[in-house]
């Protein structure tokens, strides 16, 4: 069977029409849209990327955005390895139990942000418990987990459905690692947290890596929980963008591309980074 | 090799058909305004065994279900009509049905609209809709022709027909609270004393712009002065009495006013859940239906300021594009029709009030119209018309929403 | 799915403590830390599913209570009664889920091929590059494929919907399939070409088979994206195209949480059984061609 380069590019013709077309098509509609100027004559300006840095309100949906999502991945990753180690040091009997920690995987995103929202807010479910409990005396005092400025309802939905995710790519990752070197070093005397950090987390740190950018790009541009979920102000990037493009004029649908050209340029940094890791990893595990 | 120069072939081919289809793009010819000209009789033989796909707000579940249920069973029993509902606020077809007259695209998907206000005057100006089809359906008769002369200020012609009427009034439970505020300046006092107990959903939320509206009038003198057409230094002469209004009462609202509900099903889970005291609504009978549902507590009561309480019609209108006129048609028609209004009306259903004149309908239609219970939370119908102000100019709904934006979130 | 929890179980390699099961090897997990684990595990995946059923059937649920005010059968006399519409829907997005999930697959087919056995220039690259899709927010590119999709009249069309989820979707199959080619030796194909079978025989009956369980992984996660997707399904299809996601948001958004509830539950029944199915499937192709990793020896 020859193996030539020829054939080996012909067989990637197939992804030449949804990645071709659709895909660089979509980036470039994008791009195009975001330099053009008001008036058809005129060539390409920044004026909506000045607007954009002008306007306070847009200025903090950016800013919100990149730390909502931030602060979800680093959340999620540390919460998906927690399980991850978990599970993967659960004795075997009880395994088949744990299976329920991939409810949020299968579970779309809008419901996550419907669950939060019936259990954390004000008058939800966790308030009437501290109420029983006799911790607070009316839905005043629950803090204020779904509409204060920190947003930790938003952050709550995205950490609930992405950790199970993470700890799916960290177990992949576990699953390889022989239990016998850290059986051996706890039986010589290491503790828990020794034994993680100098066994377990070289092992996994890639795929801590690459989880962590997954979850930060996806959180950064996600639409449906803060359909759902989101306050009036701060907004998401992904609700500003789709306000500016479907509900007001046609006028400032550049400015709503102008913002996703942001989006595409910062993404990009990251989706480079990705895949100097899986490159590295994947060089590694031929080493080995 | 001659496998592979096979297959590269076959790559090309379907590439090859798509760009021949971007480039030739043959459009269809669309239906033009012909049925205009037809007379009714005919335009209802053709939308028997025909489908609309009506797309309007889809935020009330009871609305939903009177739509699905109701309206479409009955288009079906005796026009063989099938109805398809689709949930989509104003804003979002309207853009749709613009990036489609852009795109030269004569055959849409979309039959019929719940369209009033703002929105309406966007898309008469920018050509979205088919026509003056109102004066083709028998029902419209019972209407009172000055009511829908004008929507929000700009001239109707006929490019809508109507099909409820709404009127803002306020809600509260009476077993929380002995007795409502009364008026705006009352309002402040309860607030005050009842902090986080309040607020309102954020424009431009629809329930919530009203709102605001309501406040200018009691803010700025009245509603007289804004009658007629848009006038940008009145607003902007008067506006500051309103801000400040807002603000004051900012403090002490929920939140604190530094969040508002996202919208009104946000506001009525707010309500709902003991969260805030006041609720709001554009259907007066929207209390009953609750009540007699089992949401809302038998202790829950409808009431009205005394500055007014606004009140506008509701309507549907046909899309430039749409695929299945007759149907459409019909199906407006049918809304009007002192059945359907009848059924609207029960707070069993929906409970929205119906634009029909009961002095224009037989006397066997005023008598169930007279005789509808309309519930226990409701406000009786002369106290509702006695309260009622009118809507305003559209221009003057956009230029708040604009600075409520500025003026609170800031 | 069960795979890897097959595999990743704690006692791989030899046991020194053997078969007598009382004695806890060091590093496991000690009975009070897997209980509360455990707890911890369900407080948080368990106990929402709980609240949803009962909000379920709850008539009206207000703070403070801890459960409802009363009981009632409204959602499900709703669900009941709206029976047509939600089949449709949930029929709709299945179908289309499994369309994206064939038509992915017979996109990213070869491409694996290619990235996992063929010497290709600047191969880390074109890899990233058809695997960014998935990594990129949809954003970006949705815009401007819906423009394109309403030019080529495929904008409110079931053919429209799937090709621009395929579009973000093929990723996760493409690769799925090149882990699961770069599994397979290319031996077998050698052969079965020494003994006459040309290039799309082999790929059939040899790799295809070899290839089921890559293909179980990335038609699970395909159909999942797929299935789980509002935003493109609703710009794309415009409101034409019916969809689970789509009948479930407005629901989400209102006031109504006893429906909302009950039609997320429902939500969570397809894939399951679907996950449940696929599984089912898969075992049974593998004893049927006897390739089935010594799971079930004499």
């Amino acid at each position: 069977m020859q193996r030539t380069r020829n054939t080996g590019l012909a067989h990637l013709l197939p992804l030449l029409i949804p990645f071709g077309l659709f895909f660089l098509w979509g980036i470039g509609y994008t791009l195009y849209g975001a330099f053009s100027g008001a008036s058809t004559a005129g060539g390409p300006t920044l004026q909506h990327f000045r607007h954009i840095f002008m306007d306070p309100l847009l200025r903090t949906s950016v800013l919100h955005s990149l730390m909502i999502a931030f602060t979800s991945a680093s959340i999620a990753v540390a919460g998906g390895t927690l399980l991850a180690l978990g599970l993967w040091t659960l004795p075997r009997r009880v395994q088949p139990l744990a299976l329920i920690y991939k409810l949020p995987i299968i579970l779309p995103h809008l419901t996550a942000a419907f669950i939060v929202m019936i259990l954390l807010s004000r008058s939800g479910i966790l308030a009437s418990a501290a109420y029983q409990l006799g911790l607070i005396a009316d839905t005043a005092a629950f803090p204020d987990l779904l509409y204060s400025n920190s947003k930790l309802g938003l952050v709550a939905a995205y950490v609930w459905k992405e950790a199970p995710f993470a700890a799916l790519l960290v177990i992949s990752v576990l699953t390889k690692l022989n239990f016998d070197y850290v059986h051996t070093a706890r039986m010589l005397g290491a503790g828990r947290w020794f034994t993680f950090r100098s066994v377990v987390y070289p092992h996994i740190a890639p795929v801590l890596d690459t989880s962590f950018i997954i979850l930060f790009l996806y959180t950064l541009g996600a639409f449906d929980i803060p359909y759902v979920l989101g306050g009036s102000s701060p907004r998401m990037l992904s609700i500003t963008v789709y306000n500016l493009y479907f509900r007001r004029d046609l006028a400032v649908r550049p400015q709503a591309l102008a913002l996703l050209t942001l989006l595409f340029a910062f993404s990009l940094v990251f989706v480079v980074i990705f895949f100097r890791i899986t490159r590295r990893m994947r060089g590694r595990e031929a080493a080995v | 090799m001659r496998v592979k120069n096979r297959k590269q072939l076959a790559k090309w081919i379907p590439l090859l058909v798509l760009l021949a289809a971007v480039v030739g793009g043959c459009g269809q010819s669309g239906d033009t305004t012909a049925w205009l000209e037809k007379p009714y009789a005919e335009i209802e033989a053709a939308a028997e065994g025909s489908e609309v796909s009506f797309y309007m707000w889809g935020g009330d579940e009871r609305i939903n279900f009177w739509i699905d249920g109701y309206v479409a069973e009955s288009l079906k029993e005796n026009y063989n009509i099938s109805l398809t509902r689709v949930p989509m606020d104003a804003a979002v077809f309207i853009n749709k049905l613009l990036a489609e007259k852009e795109a030269g695209r004569s055959e849409g998907v979309i039959d019929l609209v719940w369209i009033n206000g703002e929105n309406f005057k966007r898309a008469k100006e920018k050509g979205l809709l088919y026509g003056a089809v109102a004066e083709k359906l028998p029902n419209l008769e019972f209407v009172p022709p000055e009511e829908i002369e004008y929507d929000f200020g700009y001239p109707v012609e006929g490019y809508e027909v109507p099909y409820g009427k709404a009127q803002f009034v306020f809600e509260y439970d009476s077993a929380e609270f002995e007795a409502p505020p009364r008026s705006f300046a009352d309002l402040e006092q309860w607030v005050r004393a009842h902090p986080g107990q309040f607020t309102y959903p954020q424009p431009p939320d629809f329930t919530g712009s009203a709102f605001v509206r309501q406040a200018l009038y009691a803010a700025t003198g009245g509603y007289e002065q804004y009658q007629g057409a848009y006038d940008e230094a009145l607003i902007k002469a008067n506006e500051d009495e309103l801000w400040a209004y807002l603000k004051t009462l900012q403090p002490y609202l929920w939140q604190q006013g530094r969040d508002y509900p996202q919208d009104k099903a946000r506001l009525d889970l707010l309500f709902e859940r003991g969260e805030v005291g006041i609720n709001m609504d554009y259907n007066p009978l929207d209390a009953s239906g609750k009540v007699l549902n089992g949401r809302y507590p038998e202790t829950v009561r409808t009431f009205v300021m005394e500055e007014g309480a606004i009140s506008n019609i509701h309507y549907v209108a046909l899309p430039f594009n749409a695929p299945h006129v007759p149907a459409a048609m019909v199906t407006a028609n049918f809304l009007l029709s002192p059945e359907a209004q009848l059924s609207k009306n029960n707070p069993e259903n929906w409970g929205d009030l119906t634009v029909l004149d009961p002095q224009r309908l037989p006397q066997e239609w005023q008598n169930r119209f007279g005789q509808l219970d309309l519930g226990p939370a409701a406000l009786p119908v002369e106290e509702l018309s006695a309260a009622a102000v009118p809507e305003i100019d559209s221009g003057y709904v956009e230029y708040l929403k604009k600075r409520w934006e500025e003026e609170l979130l800031q | 799915m069960k795979g890897f929890m097959r595999d990743g179980g704690v006692v791989r390699g030899t046991s020194i403590a053997g078969s007598s099961a009382v004695k806890r090897r060091p590093g496991v997990l000690d009975p009070g830390s897997t209980f509360l684990f455990l707890l911890v595990l369900g407080l948080l995946f368990l106990l929402p599913i709980a609240v949803l059923v009962l909000y379920a059937g709850a008539r009206s649920w207000q703070f403070p209570q801890l459960l409802p005010r009363g009981f009632s059968l409204r959602a499900v006399e709703f669900v009941g009664r709206q029976y047509g519409a939600i089949a449709a829907s949930l029929l709709s997005s299945v179908l289309y889920s499994l369309a994206v999930v064939a038509l992915s697959f017979l996109l990213t087919v070869l491409p694996a091929r290619a990235l996992a056995w063929y010497p290709l220039p600047l191969k880390g690259v074109i890899e990233a590059l058809f695997l960014s899709p998935a990594l990129l927010p949809v954003m970006t590119f949705s815009m401007g494929a819906h423009v394109l999709l309403l030019r080529l009249r495929l904008s409110d069309t079931w053919v429209g919907v799937v090709a621009v989820l395929t579009v973000f979707a093929y990723p996760y199959m493409l690769r799925s399939l090149s882990a699961g080619y770069q599994r397979i030796s290319p031996d077998y194909t050698v052969t079965a070409r020494n003994l006459g079978a040309g290039f799309w025989t082999s790929l059939l009956r040899v790799e295809m088979p070899m290839l089921l369980p890559a293909f179980g992984a990335g038609a699970s996660v395909v159909f999942l994206v797929a299935f789980s997707e509002y935003f493109l399904v609703f710009l794309v299809g415009g409101g034409a195209v019916a969809s689970y996601t789509g009948y479930l948001v407005p629901f989400l958004k209102s006031s109504d949480l006893q429906i909302a509830s009950l039609l997320t539950l429902l939500f969570l029944i397809v894939p399951l059984v679907l996950f449940f199915i696929l599984e089912r499937w898969m075992s049974a192709v593998f004893s049927k061609r006897g390739l089935n990793n010594g799971a079930d020896k004499p």
